[in-house]
């Protein structure tokens, strides 16, 4: 927790004057109670004796005076805490995302996107409540608690001990009770999930469902998990309602006793009188609004406790990713990789193994490999995303452990397995490899990757506006921007890995025929499954499970490599071979 | 720390733009009046549960007699305490007793009485409300066409039947608990104060409805701000997402500081509007007590007058003060009520608006006599958007047992005959006939009754593998699913699983590989045994064996049978009766293999391009 509060370090002056505001509207609070009594005391019950007017008036003037810079204290009091709150929040998110960035692919898979994200909304959500309650409630909670018990105990001591007997009674079976509906929640949570998997499931498998004539049964399964959510929810919701009434009754019970207790006490002559009862009943109220607004703070401790440990797993993480800056070295484009073998980790098997691959520069080759061949490592290891365990990488002879990753990554282009585009315009999106380049330019790219005709189709044209992971794109449509944006980005080496995988066979043809001219010259590697995209190349490299299982140009290997000619085989049924 | 100051000040000229937005929504959301057309079908909705409300609002006014009873007899005892004072008798602990006992009692009446009330209200919210709403919705899924499930994504239905229907069922809660019962409060504290001496009560009575007017123009200003909040707050959190999930693009590309950037300032103005949102909403209830405090001043003067000047009993001073006091609560509850019931509207909108979602027809017809397989499809239009027509005037005639081939590139349509097949989308002109019957006129069950099929998006419940293979023919004996998984080229993988048969797998259970999940789909249309045969297939991510085995498969499937083939690599369908080549929407060229390459058309091009450079 500590570490996480560093970020707290910078409003340290807005934080005590926040405090000094509420602990003046909390002692404002606690006066009027005392306010009151002695307007009733000396005032109402004395205007029996005499005039006492001008007293009520004084003590009301006091009340009003004493409300109104209550209000005024406590509204300064929260607008600077949420301004606190507000940069904290702030502080920590934008810390989280710049850790994201300096951590390794391996680091990052490791952690899992979907879960970096919860992290950086939902924990750190949970942590801006924990603040702002901190700031706020859990501040003048204790100093209210503290402060009209003090006066109770100033107005007599011993009758106090009734209050103090009974706090301590109900904080326990609160923590008590809070723990066994945590569970109850846990439990209904749990139903609330396995219900949005069973709708999700159902909205997926529309088609199926209902080409077997299964609408009934799907709907069955979702009632069923509704019908155990609504339960589970009762019997949580239920418990926790206890609460409320339960501190309300003990609390009352407790006031009575000080009214029968003070009696006693009065008539014994302890100096005691009636407005100092009645005071205490008001204190007692302050008491009970206390601990009832604390136990609902108890309830949600344990969703703080797994926010920060979650959040400390990445802000505490190590962040391995080489931060060293760009020299603005060019490559010419010649790749060696030596024996280099890569083993993920914690995996007894080599994902690569003892690769020797060399790439002249300017050559077009291809890897070709089912799933799980390594072909997918092998672009990652060439993007520096990952070090080869054992052997090199070199580029133009030079070990690409002695370069940084910006400069290797600036001498390559590269379209990606699941074509990555980010929400935002067309353009933005291309201009992601060359901020400077032309409407002109991106047209021509466009042209080359075959999609300038649906760009030029929307009204919005070249400001296109793409959602999140393009999903207002087809498959095909996202991976021919992707190859666009590879396009336009100047390097000496292009990486194409599984880019054509959602074409039509005509189209890909078409594509490839355009990057052939276009980036005539420089290395262009093509990582594929499909014979159809490798077979033109200047060299095909053969991964099976890891290693090389052979090199050369489409008619040797068929000649040579028997999993190369049972690819082909199965994927044309050897209709041209 | 690199970290960038934040900046606390709004800035306007960034903010234009977004205010644009806002009032936009506003106007959409037309004038905010309590009953409008939601608000009325919200009460409907609520309707059958009257006689269980009404219990629950019964209790609701036991509890205000309490609370009214409650001050009263407090303020009698600490009167008997005052009388003590000017006039001390012994024996002032003992007179106090009875009073206490009674007291006791009531607040334990209330304890019981307000965890009753809860009890009830909850189990009605959860139980019939909550529960009966997502049931109906679910039910609702089951006649709607496959388009809205197309068009919908599957999280916006999720969120509608999770949290809109639970913050609609928080309906029963405001309207029984908190305004009802708020209000009645008032009126009976008002009623007994103007009985008691109603020139005290007028300063009472007077700031009340100031109070509530203030905090509900508060909450109001407050969940503009909560509202843009949350919004920024989703396109955070998709930014992350985004961001997180394109790291390797990311970094490729050296992109980095540009996103932080973004992120940066996206995630300043999610606070800024945060501080505004929770300022507001947090200073309702300082204001309603000082509002309450300044009646309370009021009463007090005008008592103290009173009682020198006009000679009221001092007790009946105290009373109006006690009751005075009691006031803010119900106050507090009524202005919070008020301004939830916007929120509440808002989402019973949303789920009101998806049970009124326009379901499919569905005639009655039934398919007489055993079917052939012949299909004809005669001038059928289609089209998914009525600015882009895709199908115009496809006409084809199948025979029975022959194999259909349809290909062509990518958004030739090829898919959308399956959809019109299945009658997933309907035909906008021609008809489609099978065995000289009108498909139209078949209810979509029958008609779907025909076929099997198997897609290339694989789709597996969460089930056991046996559950799966037999989802289209419930009932039939394991013996027959090991036989067909025999068949299918399952049955080696099958046994090998930790549970063999009674394995619980899913879609996204990494137990079975993809080509696996697809030999699975083949075992499904296997057992089912339908006379047609729909095959989309795909073997893109299947390494090559599985291949294999899925073409065998797939041929053993088809043997017999009328299939319609949508082919995505020309190799597989070679052997076909009749090939249909797609292009836009229209058969441009139709044969068997050998008379389409003899043509030298599309097709030849098509086949061609498998292997050009």
């Amino acid at each position: 927790m500590r570490k996480l509060l560093i970020y707290l370090k910078p409003y340290k002056g807005k934080i005590a004057l926040a405090t000094l505001l509420m602990a003046i509207s909390a002692v404002c609070d606690l006066l009027l109670p005392t306010l009151m009594s002695s307007v009733l005391d000396k005032g109402v019950y004395g205007a029996a004796e005499g005039n006492t007017f001008p007293y009520i008036l004084k003590i009301a003037g006091l009340m009003l005076a004493t409300s109104l810079v209550s209000l005024a204290a406590v509204a300064g009091g929260f607008w600077m805490v949420f301004h606190v709150v507000a940069g904290y929040t702030w502080s920590l998110r934008s810390a989280l995302f710049r850790k994201v960035h300096t951590m390794t692919l391996e680091e990052v898979g490791r952690q899992g996107a979907s879960n970096l994200v919860t992290r950086a909304s939902h924990d750190v959500g949970t942590l801006n409540w924990v603040i702002s309650a901190l700031c706020g409630e859990i501040l003048i909670i204790p100093m209210m608690f503290l402060g009209a018990l003090f006066l109770c105990m100033r107005k007599d001591f011993r009758l106090s001990l009734v209050i103090l007997c009974a706090v301590p009674l109900l904080i326990g079976a609160g923590l008590l009770m809070s723990k066994k509906i945590e569970q109850l929640w846990e439990v209904s949570d749990d139903y609330c999930d396995k219900q949005n998997d069973l709708v999700r499931e159902r909205l997926r498998g529309v088609r199926v469902i209902r080409a077997f004539n299964r609408e009934q049964y799907a709907h069955e399964r979702v009632t069923d998990a509704t019908k155990v959510m609504a339960d589970n929810i009762i019997r949580a919701n239920v418990r926790m309602e206890l609460i409320d009434p339960a501190a309300a009754f003990v609390l009352n019970t407790a006031a009575l006793l000080v009214v029968f207790l003070g009696g006693v006490r009065m008539e014994r002559g302890s100096g005691l009188t009636a407005g100092d009862i009645f005071a205490m009943i008001q204190y007692i109220n302050i008491i009970l609004g206390a601990i009832v607004s604390v136990s609902y703070d108890i309830v949600l401790l344990p969703h703080v406790r797994v926010a920060v440990r979650r959040l400390r797993q990445i802000t505490e993480s190590k962040g391995l990713e080489d931060e060293r800056p760009a020299e603005g070295l060019r490559f010419s484009g010649a790749i060696d990789l030596d024996r280099a073998s890569f083993t993920y980790p914690g995996s007894s098997l080599p994902a690569l193994a003892d690769v020797d691959l060399h790439i002249r520069a300017g050559e077009w080759v291809s890897v070709i490999g089912g799933t799980g061949s390594g072909k997918t490592t092998l672009a990652e290891l060439l993007l520096a995303f990952r070090l080869p365990t054992e052997g090199s990488l070199r580029f133009d002879g030079r070990n690409s452990v002695d370069i940084s990753n910006k400069d290797i990554r600036a001498n390559i282009s590269c379209s990606l397995q699941k074509s990555m585009l980010y929400s935002g315009t067309v353009a933005e999106n291309l201009r992601m490899g060359k901020p400077d380049a032309t409407d002109e330019e991106l047209w021509a790219a466009l042209e080359l990757a075959q999609v300038a005709d649906f760009i030029r189709e929307q009204p919005k044209g070249l400001n296109f506006k793409l959602e999140q992971a393009g999903t207002n794109v087809s498959g095909g449509q996202k991976q021919r921007l992707a190859i666009a944006r590879a396009i336009l980005k100047e390097a000496p080496i292009y990486i194409f890995d599984d880019s054509f995988s959602a074409l039509d066979f005509l189209t890909e043809a078409k594509v490839r025929k355009a990057l052939n001219e276009k980036l005539a010259g420089r290395t262009r590697i093509v990582i594929t499954q499909r014979v159809v995209s490798a077979m033109h190349c200047d060299r095909i490299f053969v991964l099976a499970d890891g290693a090389l299982a052979g090199v050369g140009t489409h008619a040797e290997l068929l000649e040579s490599c028997s999993i190369y000619r049972e690819i082909f085989l199965s994927q044309t049924g050897g209709g041209l071979a | 720390m690199t970290i960038s100051e934040f900046k606390d000040e709004l800035d306007l000229s960034e903010e234009a733009e977004e205010t644009e937005e806002t009032e936009e929504a506003e106007e959409k959301k037309g004038k905010r009046r309590l009953f409008d057309e939601t608000g009325k079908r919200l009460l409907k909705e609520i309707w059958p549960l009257r006689g269980w409300i009404l219990l629950a609002a019964c209790i609701c006014l036991l509890l205000i007699g309490c609370a009214i009873a409650e001050p009263e007899l407090l303020g009698k005892l600490i009167d008997k305490l005052y009388d003590w004072t000017k006039d001390p008798a012994p024996g002032l602990a003992r007179s106090l007793l009875p009073g206490l006992g009674i007291l006791l009692a009531v607040y334990a009446a209330e304890g019981l009485m307000t965890y009753g009330k809860f009890y009830l209200l909850t189990n009605i919210v959860s139980r019939f409300f909550c529960a009966g709403f997502r049931i109906r919705i679910s039910e609702k899924l089951r006649r709607l066409p496959v388009s809205f499930v197309d068009k919908t994504p599957a999280g916006d239905v999720i969120d509608r039947m999770m949290d809109d229907v639970g913050n609609m069922s928080d309906s029963i809660f405001i309207v029984v608990d908190i305004l009802l019962s708020g209000l009645l409060q008032m009126l009976v504290i008002a009623v007994i104060l103007f009985l008691t001496d109603w020139r005290m009560a007028i300063p009472v009575v007077l700031l009340a409805p100031l109070s509530v007017f203030l905090s509900t123009r508060m909450a109001a200003l407050g969940e503009k701000h909560w509202d843009k909040h949350w919004d920024l707050g989703g396109k955070l959190t998709s930014l992350a997402e985004e961001s997180f999930t394109n790291y390797p693009t990311t970094k490729a590309f050296c992109r980095e500081e540009e996103i932080q950037k973004k992120y940066d300032a996206l995630s300043q103005r999610h606070q800024r509007r945060g501080i505004l949102g929770r300022f507001l909403s947090s200073i309702v209830q300082p204001v309603i007590a000082t509002v309450n405090a300044l009646a309370y001043i009021a009463v007090t003067v005008v008592g103290g007058w009173l009682i020198l000047n006009r000679g009221v009993a001092i007790g009946t001073v105290v009373t109006i003060i006690l009751f005075a006091r009691r006031l803010s609560s119900p106050l507090e509850r009524v202005a919070f009520g008020l301004g939830y019931v916007q929120q509440i509207k808002g989402a019973a909108k949303r789920v009101f608006k998806l049970l009124d979602t326009p379901e499919e027809e569905d005639p009655a017809g039934t398919v007489e006599g055993p079917t052939q397989g012949h299909v004809v499809f005669e001038h059928v239009d289609f089209s998914y958007d009525p600015d882009k027509p895709l199908i115009r005037d496809l006409s084809l005639e199948v025979q029975p047992g022959q194999k259909v081939a349809i290909v062509g590139p990518t958004g030739a349509g090829k898919t959308t005959i399956v959809n019109l097949l299945m009658r997933f989308y309907d035909i906008q002109g021609g008809r489609v006939l099978i065995d000289g019957q009108d498909a139209s006129t078949l209810s979509r069950a029958e008609n779907r009754r025909l076929f099997a099929m198997v897609l290339q998006d694989t789709w597996l419940f969460k089930g056991t593998v046996a559950e799966n293979v037999a989802y289209g023919s419930p009932g039939v004996s394991r013996d027959e699913i090991e036989r067909v998984c025999d068949q299918a080229y399952c049955d080696h993988f099958i046994r090998r699983l930790p549970q063999g048969y009674d394995t619980v797998i899913s879609e996204d259970s990494t137990a079975v590989s993809s080509g696996q999940k697809q030999l699975l789909t083949i075992a499904r249309a296997m057992l089912a045994g339908r006379p047609l045969l729909i095959l989309d297939e795909a073997t893109s991510n299947v390494d090559t064996r599985t291949e294999l085995l899925i073409q065998k498969a797939m041929d053993r499937l088809m043997g017999g049978r009328t299939c319609f083939v949508i082919a995505h690599r020309l190799s597989t369908i070679v052997d076909a009766d009749l090939i249909l080549v797609l292009r836009d929407g229209q058969i441009v060229e139709q044969g068997t293999h050998k008379t389409l390459l003899a043509q030298k058309g599309f097709y030849y091009e098509l086949f061609q391009s498998q292997y050009a450079i």
